[in-house]
């Protein structure tokens, strides 16, 4: 599928863009020609594979290393994209972690952190484009959420809440911020090939394939298709929808 | 006799003529004894057990019911000479055995099984090729099998017969080995660890005199650099010693503890000695050890670590055959913790009736969320609530690791102690032997429990004996089980003192 073309010399930040489908948004926002920032938190040979596999395809990326949680970092991404770009065209909100853990062994730390990442991530790197966005009247935020925000399928606790939380902030914002021609839109992908589909036991996978009507796991291209869509022109009249992109589970 | 008390009657051998004939399992002054009398030989009786009321509860365990899907003979003479299996079978083979050579560079004392070394049998790949075809027939899943000999290590085709089996399917292939060639050859041990192998490592001593009267060598440099060896490849390893009494029954604790140490040692295979085979037949029997004498010396050499209440009959077997303790692991070398601390026997024979070993399942997994939430809702075992915990966070960290890595850590965290006893023609039961789920399997199709195998099929075999014996016309067996009518049950054979009766005549 051709890339939309208003991507074309748009400046898009993509939170924790060093692997999985972060790394894979970065790549196809800089095939469709789009100027691209990363941030990163954790490790710096991911970074570098990151920014060394899209050098290798003649993008060019930004990146930063940093907690989307810590509001200073937030600032200083946002401050130093402004300040090589002029703005933020396209946030995506990608950084997220999950822990496998019943309710009994997740304390409050890990209730934290999960929430800080997931949710209050996306709220202060959404705060913080959006001055721009509004001056310019203009912009695409788009969340990833997750299809145990409300599927019927069994998810820590916290992350689901985090994820679902991610809902009702894609709904709010959409709604204040749709004045000024901004779009909020959540994907919600279900298990995929890569990341946590690779690394649950088979029989969580099995259990997934069975109540998914396409009876298989998503590949990552599926998604960025989906997420260029929602970050271009062509869906200049979607905003608040939460796309799930599960395969029908 | 007024202070004897049938526990049940059963179809044994004359340890003589190894002809069947009707037994009597008694209670005598607290113990489980087998009485039985052979016309031709006269009477003899063997201990089975120190506490027959363990005997009983064991034995009232209940199992899987799973007839083998194939049966491969018809009853002709009735159990156990029509091995296949026949109808009167009540278990399917969970753990195929592949003889892949006749030929050993050993000559223990204690072997039990007869082997051929002068112009040796080499099984080939086309009759390889034909019991994996077999065994494809009858499993719907293939798990196990195990490559034994002799020493499997001497058959100059081993990878390639591994390799078949790893391409038929198989997701634990094992041999079992004195590791002699495996020391000799570290290429050898490359390969295995490439192919994921896992390696049965016999363990019998670590004093030089028990080494010797066991295994007629001297061998402890080599055990140890063996299992040094298969720690630095990281090669799957099951160590597997023959308990002895008076021989090595006081290193049981040093063997356990090797095995929990060394964090490539998924599991430490007791096996009771068994007086069969070339060796075994001809060695005092004052070495026998019960089961639950060496379930006994595992407590005490644990200092109640691991208790005898900790294990539990395999009901994939006859509860008498197998009783296995599994194990939670600290990666701090803390004490481990046998599951059954944390998790009910109900719910353990729930998961041990899946596999032979214990694999992930969701049953299981289902079982430690389980067991979690009851930690922590309950209180009081808050290490274990900790190592389960640790367990968790390392099998999903924050950088998420592979399916099979994350396998890996559950592997490691994970150990267990079974205690396997074998049967000879003093304590053969065919009750026991109705539902034993280890098996002997040929290109034939035949399934033959390794004891049958042991005791009476594998010394007919012209493969195994430069001069194979041939079974007697008249034998008779078992032809359904249960096999004894009331009347039988009145027989009764004379007391007698001590643990073995001496036959009254040489063998014929």
């Amino acid at each position: 599928m051709k890339p939309p073309a208003d991507l074309e010399g748009s400046r898009a930040l993509v939170t924790g863009g060093s692997r999985g489908l972060g790394l894979e948004l970065c790549r196809a926002l800089g095939r469709a020609g789009a100027r691209v920032a990363f941030t990163w938190a954790h490790e710096p040979s991911d970074a570098k594979a990151a920014r060394a596999s899209l050098e290798a395809e003649g993008i060019e990326a930004l990146d930063f290393q940093g907690s989307v949680s810590d509001s200073g970092h937030v600032r200083e991404v946002v401050a130093a994209l402004e300040a090589a770009w002029g703005g933020v065209d396209l946030l995506v909100n990608n950084a997220g972690l999950t822990q496998v853990l019943p309710i009994s062994l997740i304390d409050e730390a890990d209730w934290d952190e999960v929430m800080d990442t997931n949710a209050k991530g996306a709220f202060l790197f959404s705060r913080a484009v959006l001055r721009g966005m509004i001056r310019r009247r203009a912009g695409r935020i788009l969340n990833i959420g997750n299809f145990s925000s409300e599927r019927l399928v069994e998810a820590p606790v916290h992350y689901a809440a985090s994820k679902s939380a991610l809902r009702g902030l894609t709904e709010a914002l959409a709604r204040e911020v749709g004045r000024y021609g901004i779009t909020v839109n959540l994907l919600a992908p279900g298990l995929l090939e890569e990341g946590l589909g690779a690394m649950l036991p088979q029989h969580r996978i099995d259990e997934y394939l069975e109540q998914c009507p396409l009876r298989r796991l998503g590949a990552l291209p599926e998604l960025t298709r989906i997420a260029l869509f929602l970050l271009s022109a062509d869906a200049a009249f979607v905003t608040g929808a939460k796309i799930a992109v599960d395969g029908g589970v | 006799m007024a202070d004897e008390r049938l526990l049940h009657p059963t179809l044994s051998l004359c340890p003589v003529c190894r002809e069947a004939i009707p037994a009597r399992v008694i209670e005598e002054g607290g113990a489980a004894w087998m009485l039985k009398r052979c016309e031709a030989h006269g009477p003899s009786r063997v201990r089975l057990s120190p506490d027959a009321g363990w005997y009983e509860r064991m034995r009232a365990e209940e199992r899987v019911q799973a007839a083998p899907r194939h049966l491969r003979r018809e009853i002709e003479r009735g159990c156990p000479f029509d091995c296949g299996p026949c109808a009167t079978h009540g278990q399917r083979t969970r753990l195929p055995i592949v003889t892949l050579t006749s030929a050993c560079n050993l000559e223990c004392p204690i072997c039990y099984v007869h082997n051929k070394s002068e112009d040796p049998f080499l099984m080939g790949r086309e009759e390889l090729a034909e019991i994996l075809r077999h065994l494809r027939e009858e499993h719907a899943e293939l798990e196990l099998l195990n490559f034994t000999g002799g020493e499997p290590t001497l058959h100059p085709d081993l990878l390639g017969m591994l390799q078949m089996a790893i391409d038929a399917g198989i997701r634990r292939v094992s041999i079992c080995t004195n590791g002699i060639r495996l020391v000799q050859d570290e290429g050898l041990l490359d390969a295995l660890a490439a192919m994921g192998v896992r390696v049965a490592l016999s363990l019998q001593s670590y004093e030089p005199e028990v080494d010797r009267a066991m295994q007629g060598a001297s061998l402890l440099d080599t055990k140890q650099r063996c299992l040094e060896l298969l720690e630095a490849k990281e090669i799957d390893t099951i160590l597997i010693p023959v308990m002895t009494r008076g021989l090595n029954d006081h290193e049981i604790g040093r063997i356990l503890a090797e095995g929990l140490r060394r964090p490539n040692v998924r599991h430490v295979e007791v096996h009771t000695m068994t007086f069969t085979g070339p060796g075994g037949a001809e060695r005092d029997r004052g070495g026998r050890i019960s089961m639950l004498e060496v379930l006994e010396r595992i407590e005490e050499a644990s200092g109640g670590t691991l208790r005898v209440e900790h294990f539990l009959p395999s009901p994939c077997a006859h509860p008498l055959c197998y009783q296995i303790a599994y194990l939670l692991i600290d990666p701090e070398g803390g004490a481990p913790i046998p599951f059954l601390d944390f998790i009910t026997p109900a719910e353990m024979r729930e998961v041990m009736s899946e596999h032979l070993y214990l694999e992930p399942s969701p049953r299981l997994e289902g079982l430690l969320r389980e067991a979690i939430d009851r930690l922590w809702a309950e209180g009081g075992q808050e290490r274990t609530l900790s190592l389960l915990e640790g367990l968790l966070r390392r099998m999903f960290p924050r950088r998420p690791l592979e399916r099979q890595a994350s396998l890996a850590i559950a592997e490691q965290a994970v150990k267990a102690v079974y205690v396997h006893s074998h049967m000879d023609e003093e304590t053969f039961d065919v009750e026991r032997l109705a539902q034993c789920c280890d098996c002997d399997v040929y290109e034939d199709g035949r399934h033959v429990p390794v004891c049958a195998n042991n005791v009476l099929y594998r010394d007919k075999e012209a493969r195994f004996m430069e001069k194979p014996r041939s079974w007697s016309e008249g034998r008779r067996g078992a032809r359904q089980l249960p096999i004894l009518t009331s009347s039988q049950l009145e027989m009764r054979s004379p007391r007698l003192p001590g643990g073995t009766e001496p036959l009254g005549e040489e063998p014929a």
